[in-house]
């Protein structure tokens, strides 16, 4: 395994800058998020390795707002422009193993053989992930309930699989893509030393049965109870590393305009809004059944995978602590 | 278990027992110790679910708003800041007072839930900015109160935060407002939680006519909370719940603060929320109001 | 023409439109509007089986789903109800023949056409719900042999609101066993045909009907299909289409989903079967 003194941390992101674009997790006062090295080096921001950040890495995939296409109407007339995509690759440092998991997820979406998504293909294709395996899990970390390998990152997204031994980190290439990033890196120690001790999540439970107990569950008067509180705000949502519905939506300059794509959230009551006034989904307890089916339910039987990958991050910052977990310890009895 | 705390829960199981609310709202222990989180009791069976502690923060009333077409009678426990939003509400004709029944709680101030989050476990925890600051930690109104009265340990308005903005110069609070915003996700989770943004239909969730885009950058975002931030203006009723839920830590205090600061000065001092009558700062017109700007 | 290579074909963005040319613009009813779109070229801007969707779009208005009635060599046609409270729909409805809109599409699973053929067919539609419904009419007719007898219960508010009269009243009585039977659902001057709703007819009409075909308003589906039930056809052959809030069109964007199904990708048509195992959140 290879290796760096993390006091030489800067040099080895110096050396990443110069080969790729560089997104370190960092703290922008007070939000931790994905971020340009060069942020860091301005001291706008601080790099932020202590835990996972709020904001989840899938900006680097599906960002909050994306230009799809540009277009200029002009009487009767209409010209289309495609966006151009990145043309050069993409190191993330730091991601947990639950964002690469939730990155599998986000394929099973954007990277389906009929629809393609080729804006989300060009940043998987181009993005280079070095997952650092978690030492001290917080408590409200929950990915190996969720079935996680905390050893080791979901091995379809994660480049180089990176490994923190206290005073130094450690590297292993996981991917050619990986490998052939870390063979161009100097100054790297060689190690043969063991994994570091991983300190036990706190948060447990057994999933086992969960999809198919909520199929019979729909009218359960369980929502009534979990929905309650809800403010029907999109912060689950958008923090949520799994979450990617997206609106469609208009920037416009007179003639000129640009299409984008910008998150949106099943907790706002536009997302399903018809024109002609007919909502399906109503009221808090419509909403949070469907966040919660989707995550637990529906995209198992679409795809024999959970949404939903532990990363506690709703947990954490939900503002009125509807608690997904205790929804499923609730549920499993 | 504090006295306060058995008293709400033997309040709670006399008044669903008898009939006299239907729906009784507190708060329950969460997942994580600094967790008090909201709780909807409807049986008495369920009333040791309720607590109280340092860490119930969280503004109840304006849960009322989603009782107003149900058949039921709703009985909620009140701080003296969910009492002055409970009292907003009403001014807003956004519920009715018949069906609510609000147990006063005096309180002495709740402690900072992020900060306790970012400490180590046993670490003393200060109390949240919001509650230092509060002037009435008693129950302005109520149908019922439990516990004794505290003394207010604020008698003054601070407003030195916004002294300290008000002092930058021009480049300076743009850019430090600019910064602030960059952070916002645009959730709503502060529109949805504040008991003046009670709208039905709010301008931000239209997006189709135009009035802001759905694009998140710095200027959007500031368009969103200077948006906000007017809307409130005069019926903020200072729980800071809107800084409290924000999950990029934006200090959406602040500009509410100078709001409230600027209507002390142009109007007279104004506390928000305290009674349901008489004339409102900013929706309140008399014939002989100056009309300079016209 | 170029052809295109493995590669370019999986790089086809599915959210770009393509431009379409409205090439005519007829008027149906005071509400809604049949537009004739062409590409640029000419040609069919894509081919679509009968129930299909495609998005229609003014870029800098908005962008909407609407069924495809009917197509021919060089043109597809959309029929568009104008809601006051629907932007893009009056936008279209202000718009002048040659303008050029954005088109994608088809989108859908369609009607499962296998499943109609050697069957007595009872088409059921409401209003602006003929539009999908006449796609399978039109092909049908196309593939007459293919097909048992059609019985076709069309219903409006009024005989203004009927789309579609030309089908209705000339072309369709004269097609082989055959039969065009409309309702309006008050007495009005000038009509001396069925009044009613269009669910009270179904049983009287077509009662030896095999397969039924249903799409209307929300009110229409709900009272039609136990009807249908009742006359003794089995779930799998009652087929209606469903209508939500869409944006992408391919399954990607979340919002038109009834449990794990997108109404956008696995419907818009569902049987009375798929119907009864999926929520009722429709």
């Amino acid at each position: 395994m290879k290796t760096i003194e993390k006091a030489k941390l800067d040099s080895l992101f110096a050396q990443l800058a110069q080969n790729y674009s560089l997104l370190v997790p960092v703290d922008y006062n007070g939000l931790t998020q994905f971020a340009p090295y060069s942020q860091v080096q301005e001291g706008v921001s601080q790099l932020y390795l202590d835990g996972n950040v709020t904001v989840s890495p899938k900006t680097a995939y599906l960002p909050q707002s994306e230009a799809m296409y540009k277009f200029r109407a002009q009487g009767k007339k209409l010209a289309i422009e495609e966006m151009a995509g990145l043309d050069k690759q993409q190191v993330l440092f730091g991601v947990r193993h639950c964002d690469t998991k939730a990155i599998q997820c986000l394929d099973k979406v954007f990277l389906d053989e009929k629809f393609e998504d080729p804006q989300y293909k060009n940043k998987r294709e181009q993005n280079i992930v070095f997952s650092l395996a978690c030492n001290n899990p917080k408590a409200t970390c929950f990915c190996e309930s969720m079935g996680l390998d905390r050893a080791h990152a979901e091995a379809s997204v994660a480049d180089v699989q990176v490994y923190d031994f206290g005073d130094s980190f450690g590297f292993e290439a996981i991917s050619d893509k990986g490998k052939a990033c870390l063979d161009k890196l100097t100054g790297l120690g060689e190690t043969a030393s063991k994994l570091p001790d991983q300190k036990p999540q706190t948060l447990k439970f057994d999933v086992a049965g969960l999809p198919e107990k909520l199929k019979d569950m729909f009218e359960d008067p369980i929502w009534d109870e979990y929905s309650f509180k809800c403010l029907n705000c999109g912060t689950c949502s958008y923090i949520c590393p799994t979450c990617h519905c997206f609106d469609i939506n208009n920037k416009i300059r007179g003639e000129v305009g640009v299409k984008l794509r910008t998150w949106d959230s099943c907790m706002f009551n536009e997302y399903t809004l018809m024109a002609g006034g007919h909502q399906p989904r109503a009221g808090k307890k419509e909403r949070v059944r469907n966040r919660f089916l989707h995550k637990l339910q529906y995209f198992n039987e679409k795809h024999d995978m959970s949404l939903c990958v532990g990363c506690g991050r709703c947990v954490a910052k939900c503002p009125v602590n509807v608690d997904i977990t205790k929804f499923i310890r609730q549920v499993i009895g | 278990m504090s006295d306060i705390q058995s008293e709400m829960r033997a309040t709670a199981k006399q008044l669903l027992e008898s009939g006299e609310a239907t729906v009784v709202i507190g708060w329950e222990k969460g997942t994580m110790p600094y967790n008090s989180t909201p709780v909807m009791i409807r049986s008495a069976a369920d009333v040791d679910k309720l607590i109280w502690d340092e860490y119930c923060q969280q503004n109840l009333s304006t849960y009322l708003i989603d009782f107003i077409y149900t058949e039921d009678k709703v009985a909620i426990f009140a701080k003296g800041c969910d009492t002055r939003a409970y009292n907003r509400l009403i001014q807003d004709k956004r519920i009715s007072a018949d069906k609510c029944i609000v147990i006063g709680v005096p309180c002495s101030g709740m402690k900072s839930a992020k900060a306790a989050a970012k400490l180590p476990e046993g670490a003393e925890v200060p109390m949240s900015k919001a509650c230092k600051e509060c002037r009435y930690p008693n129950p302005v109104v109520f149908d019922r109160k439990i516990g004794q009265d505290v003394t207010p340990w604020c008698t003054e308005k601070d407003f030195s935060d916004v002294e300290a903005i008000e002092a930058m110069d021009q480049d300076a609070k743009a850019a430090f407002w600019k910064e602030q915003y960059t952070k916002c996700i645009r959730c709503y989770a502060c529109r949805n939680i504040c008991p003046a943004c009670n709208c039905t239909n709010c301008i931000f969730d239209q997006s189709a006519s135009g009035w802001q885009s759905k694009d998140i950058n710095a200027s959007e975002n500031q368009f969103y909370g200077v948006t906000r931030a007017f809307h409130v203006a005069g019926r903020c009723i200072e729980c800071g719940q809107c800084e409290m839920v924000c999950p990029s830590d934006v200090p959406i205090m602040l500009m509410n603060k100078k709001f409230i600061k600027d209507i002390d000065t142009l109007f007279g001092a104004y506390e928000a929320g305290l009674e349901t009558e008489g004339p409102v700062p900013l929706s309140h017109y008399e014939v002989s109001d100056p009309e300079e700007f016209m | 023409m170029k052809t295109a290579s493995a590669s370019d074909v999986k790089r086809i963005n599915n959210l770009v439109p393509k431009i379409g040319v409205v090439k005519e613009i007829l008027d149906e009813t005071p509400d809604v509007k049949t537009f004739r779109i062409s590409t640029p070229e000419g040609e069919r801007p894509f081919t679509p089986m009968p129930g299909q969707l495609g998005m229609y779009s003014l870029p800098a208005v908005g962008e909407a789903m609407f069924s495809v009635t009917n197509y021919g060599d060089d043109y597809i046609d959309m029929s568009i109800k104008k809601y006051n409270d629907g932007v893009l729909t009056s936008v279209l409805h202000a718009m002048e023949e040659g303008q050029e809109v954005g088109i994608r599409g088809p989108y859908g699973n369609g009607f499962p056409i296998d499943q109609f053929k050697g069957k007595d067919i009872v088409f059921v539609a409401g209003g602006i719900g003929l539009a999908p419904v006449r796609s399978l009419i039109l092909y049908c007719m196309r593939n007459r042999e293919d097909f048992g007898k059609l019985t076709i219960i069309y219903g409006g508010r009024s005989k203004d609101d009927l789309c579609f009269k030309e089908d209705l009243f000339e072309n369709w009585p004269k097609v082989p066993n055959t039969e065009v039977h409309v309702t309006i659902d008050r007495p009005q001057e000038g009509w001396d045909g069925h009044v009613g709703f269009v669910p009270d007819f179904v049983k009287e009409i077509a009662p030896n009907a095999q397969i039924a075909a249903v799409c209307g308003p929300p009110i229409l589906i709900k009272l039609t299909l136990p009807i249908l039930s009742q006359m003794g056809l089995p779930d799998e052959d009652i087929i209606t289409t469903l209508e939500l809030r869409m944006k992408c069109g391919i399954g990607k964007c979340g919002r038109c989903n009834i449990g794990s199904c997108y109404v956008c990708l696995d419907g818009p048509v569902f049987s009375q079967a798929q119907l009864n195992n999926m929520p009722k959140e429709y």
